[in-house]
């Protein structure tokens, strides 16, 4: 005769180990990860403003001068988007050159960049600083 | 004699709707957040409205409002920066490097650099941005 074994009652698996591993992990992503929304604008490289551009034709050039206050400038005056907007639908190739003074911000680069864009340019390229002044 | 109402039985709380709550917001939060080496030092991006969207990947240097650079969350100094960034990009050029810059640092600590990364053979350096006004 065979003899069974009365089985005994299936023990549950507790939930409350896989909530603890699940809040855990939670507070793991909730601390490290970071919530900016960030945008990015090429600076070097083959994407960059200008960059890889080949001088076939002559294009006109306007340089625009970014001051060490976050001032800029066209052709020594106060730079006015109207007027560069109506030069760049004379001639929507225009070649804006910036050059920025090394003691600008990165602010005032990245408002007069909108300024820019938001005027039509198309090719922008930014002068480098080869040297700490 | 008092007749006592038979106390009814509260129902247990279903742990599984707290399990449910608990996994979507562990997948909004994987989701929505970015999980890059933030920098040791404060770094507020500046604003502006004409940048892209930025893909993840790639290796960030971030740059303080006076100058001192961190590279993947470390400080470290110029020298070291482009040394580690020049091992990184030898073979990977493709690298996609991002540079961090405080919107008050001045640009002498930052178009130079950027200048140097490229020299070192990086195809695209970045500047970090957030939409907004400026």
């Amino acid at each position: 005769m065979r003899i069974s074994r009365p089985t005994g009652p299936r023990a549950a698996i507790s939930l409350v180990a896989m909530i603890d591993v699940l809040m855990i992990l939670l507070v793991f992503f909730m601390v490290t990860s970071t919530y900016l929304d960030l945008d990015m604008v090429p600076l070097a490289g083959a994407e960059a403003p200008g960059g890889g551009a080949g001088g076939d034709a002559p294009v006109e050039r306007v340089l625009v001068r970014l001051s060490a206050d976050g001032g800029a400038f066209l052709r020594g005056q106060p730079l006015d988007p109207e007027v560069l907007r109506r030069e760049l639908e004379r001639e929507p190739a225009l070649d804006i050159l910036v050059l920025p003074s090394g003691q600008a911000s990165v602010q005032a680069l990245a408002g007069l960049m909108d300024v820019l864009v938001g005027a039509g340019a198309q090719r922008l390229r930014i002068v480098r600083l080869e040297a700490q002044p | 004699m008092k007749l006592g109402r038979p106390r009814r039985r509260t129902p247990p709380e279903t742990i599984i709707a707290l399990i449910d709550v608990v996994f979507f917001l562990l997948i909004f939060f994987m989701l929505v957040g970015r999980m890059d080496a933030s920098a040791p030092f404060d770094v507020l991006p500046p604003t502006a409205q004409s940048g892209a969207d930025m893909p993840g990947g790639g290796v960030t240097v971030s740059v303080s409002a006076d100058g001192a650079l961190a590279l993947e969350g470390g400080v470290m100094a110029r020298v070291g920066v482009l040394k580690r960034l020049a091992e990184r990009l030898d073979g990977a050029p493709d690298t996609l490097v991002r540079l961090n810059a405080d919107r008050g640092a001045p640009l002498r600590h930052v178009l130079p650099l950027a200048a140097e990364i490229e020299a070192l053979g990086a195809h695209e350096v970045v500047l970090v941005l957030t939409p907004g006004l400026p």
